[in-house]
């Protein structure tokens, strides 16, 4: 049998593909190396989804080695299983989209033009995307309607044009705690907004609303309401999809794409022939089944006759920090709100997304701010050193451990913006190292540039300003080139030019005619936001080409 | 009566010998059940009253594919070194040594790495059984009640680990 399109990887960039083109008529197949899990099947059971990574490989069956360059250009090399560094998220029909928190933010208008906007820099290969905002407005909208997106719009000065008034589902419920960050926002004369969530307020699409159960983000949904992959777009369609699909090869010829070979869970290969194939695997893993397709025709790896597959990896730069609310400095009134959980904190900063610096425009980012996460086992494990840094046991624990979780709570802030891509930030293969199947490992090649560590200073001081004001204790940030695995992106950029691009405007290999590559890989940039929305909404676009292309056949 | 696989795996771990030495000289023999279960009574003895049976979270836990090699490794290896220390500090083996003198033990492994390393271990398997489900038959929400902490749900509905 011949498939009209053969998807690999059912994710945020799969699945609308196949939801478009499945329901138009055709003939669509998605292969998942993950499992199929339903609503049914989560549970907010922190031991198997957080202690155990329940969603994950293991890593001694399936890792990554990864060669850090450090500010000095010393590199060092780490083998994932060894040193427990995992790059995977949610390993699962639908993939990391059913464990997203679902923070949910448009690019805005100079993220599209971030080179001709801001300025060259030196060491980092910062290009202008090959579409505007404009192209991709209908889609951040399609978005909000399919997948379901939740907010209130309150203007500030970067908020992005909209083709609608509104978000089409009410804001969710919010913890009373938010009152005491508005004011202080107020006070600050910070611009300050609702965080839209992807996230379900009411019941509709088939989906049940939310139920507020304490446990969003890093757990799947079992209301449905969290618009996962799966939950919003594979269930609602007819592609067929085949779990526990390990797509190892992609085989072809000079033009095209011949066939998808994936190994089953006991390891036996299959071939999936299609008339188009489209790759979203997550940016690793795509880059890193397109240089092991090597053949023939393409000696370097498949659409990779410029080498530029797996070039420009980047992730979200930034950072973190938190500080302490406690009861003694806090009304009877104010206890209780603090206390209060299942309600979402849901706040965003995005009055530095662009900041003046000694008479310099720089490009800056979003701080969304949340409570800490409610798995008690990790809160808990937070207590087990004292003010000296000295590890404690026994009653001291104990005690220690009470009075913290029952008379104080965290608020965190994460920074988000832009991860420059660089020479010396790549996905390549290691000749070597295999993993269970026997296929070559990915090797992620990382380097922070200065410039990102620079920018997430200036917005976490915007946000410790805030905590300040709030009278929160005991405040404390961190900025770094650490890679946040579950904001990844690049690998396959996208450009009008193929000696500097692996893809062109529409996300088709510049090398082949019908092989299209559809999960955030072909980002050229990240905008200073969480990646999802804009991968789901670039999906959408990609459908619509494809849909084109399928009836300009007949 | 014939014993099944599983148990047999379970006492396999935690009724292991290990074999002590000071210098080169053998002194002593404990098994990892001994020294364990002592152990996290004087990390965090609070787990009897809430009823939390640590010691069949760590036959669950030692036996299952998401521990590494390494890690299991690591706690027979911890063992071994705490007992070693305790010998080297008061001539016995942990499980002899009085309260006050484990607790001396344990104040100076803390101040090497890999005692840092073992405590932090242990009382992260501690907190776990402690706030484990009660799916896993091994604490029955009284964390949940000393902490006034409300679980998620759906709870689940079966046993991961």
């Amino acid at each position: 049998m011949i498939y009209d399109v053969c998807i690999i990887g059912s994710g945020a960039g799969g699945s609308p593909i196949a939801y478009e083109l499945s329901n138009a008529g055709y003939n669509v197949v998605v292969l998942e190396k993950g499992k199929y899990y339903k609503e049914e099947d989560f549970s907010k059971d922190e031991l198997a989804v957080s202690r155990r990574d329940r969603f994950s490989p293991d890593l001694k069956d399936e890792k990554h080695i990864i060669n850090d360059t450090d500010s000095n250009g010393a590199i060092t090399r780490y083998d994932g299983h060894e040193y427990s560094w995992s790059f995977w998220n949610g390993s699962m029909v639908g993939g990391s989209s059913n464990l997203m928190s679902g923070y949910f933010h448009r690019l805005k208008p100079n993220d599209f033009k971030l080179r001709s906007v801001y300025g060259k820099i030196e060491g980092a290969n910062i290009v202008d995307w090959p579409i505007s905002y404009s192209d991709l407005e209908p889609y951040y909208e399609k978005v909000e309607r399919v997948i379901g997106v939740s907010g209130s719009i309150k203007k500030h000065l970067f908020l992005e044009p909209r083709s609608t008034p509104e978000f089409p589902y009410k804001k969710l419920q919010e913890n009373g705690v938010t009152q005491w960050f508005d004011k202080a926002c107020e006070n600050l004369e910070y611009e300050y907004f609702a965080t839209p969530r992807a996230v379900l307020s009411k019941n509709s699409l088939d989906r049940n609303a939310c139920s507020y159960s304490n446990f969003c983000g890093s757990y799947g949904c079992a209301t449905g309401a969290k618009g996962s992959a799966r939950s919003a777009l594979l269930q609602k369609c007819n592609a067929k999809i085949i779990p526990e699909a390990f797509v190892y090869k992609l085989t072809s010829d000079k033009k095209n794409v011949k066939e998808a070979l994936y190994y089953d869970a006991k390891n036996v290969s299959h071939s999936i022939k299609a008339t188009f194939f489209v790759l979203s695997a997550q940016a690793i893993e795509s880059s890193r089944l397109l240089l092991n397709s090597k053949n023939t025709y393409f000696p370097n790896g498949l659409a990779n006759t410029n080498q530029q597959v797996g070039k420009n990896l980047i992730f979200s730069a930034g950072g973190s920090g938190e500080g302490t609310f406690n009861f003694k400095n806090l009304s009877k009134q104010e206890q209780s709100q603090l206390m209060q959980t299942g309600l979402f904190f849901n706040r965003s900063l995005q009055n530095d997304y662009e900041f003046k610096k000694n008479n310099k425009i720089y490009k800056g980012g979003t701080t969304d701010f949340l409570f800490e996460h409610q798995n008690i086992i990790s809160r808990v494990l937070s207590e087990v050193y004292n003010d000296d840094g000295e590890i404690i046991w026994g009653d001291a624990l104990k005690q220690k451990i009470h009075n913290t979780l029952t008379t104080s709570r965290k608020l965190s802030f994460e920074v988000f913006n832009d991860w420059l891509p660089t020479d010396k930030c790549f996905v390549s293969v290691d000749p070597i190292e295999k993993d269970k199947y026997g296929v070559n490992v990915g090797v992620i090649n990382l380097y922070g540039h200065p410039h990102d560590l620079m920018v997430a200073e200036h917005l976490a001081q915007t946000a410790l300003n805030v905590l300040k004001e709030m009278k929160a204790e005991n405040i404390h940030y961190s900025i770094s080139s650490n890679p946040p695995p579950n904001l990844v992106a690049g690998g396959c950029r996208f450009g009008e030019d193929p000696k500097q691009s692996v893809l062109d405007k529409n996300c088709k290999a510049h090398d082949l005619n019908n092989l299209y590559v559809s999960d955030a890989s072909f980002m050229p940039s990240g905008g200073s936001v969480p990646y999802t929305w804009t991968i789901y909404a670039n999906a959408f676009r990609v459908a619509d080409t494809l849909l084109s292309v399928l009836k300009s056949r007949v | 009566m014939m014993m099944n696989r599983r148990k047999f795996l379970h006492i396999g771990f935690l009724g292991s010998l290990i074999f002590l030495t000071h210098g080169s000289d053998l002194f002593s023999v404990t098994t990892p059940k001994q020294t364990l279960a002592l152990l996290q009574e004087d990390l965090f003895g609070y787990t009897k009253e809430l009823n939390v049976d640590t010691y069949k979270y760590m036959n669950i836990v030692l036996h299952h594919s998401k521990i590494s090699n390494s890690d299991k490794e690591f706690i027979k290896n911890g063992i071994k070194w705490l007992n070693e220390e305790s010998y080297t500090m008061f001539q016995s083996t942990y499980t002899k040594l009085s309260s006050l003198q484990r607790q001396e033990v344990l104040k100076t492994i803390s101040h090497t790495s890999w005692g840092e390393r073992f405590i932090y271990d242990n009382l992260a398997y501690i907190m776990e059984a402690v706030f484990s489900d009660p799916i896993y038959g091994v604490s029955y929400n009284k964390g949940s009640q000393w902490l006034d902490f409300q679980s998620g749900l759906p709870r689940p509905t079966k046993a991961f680990l």
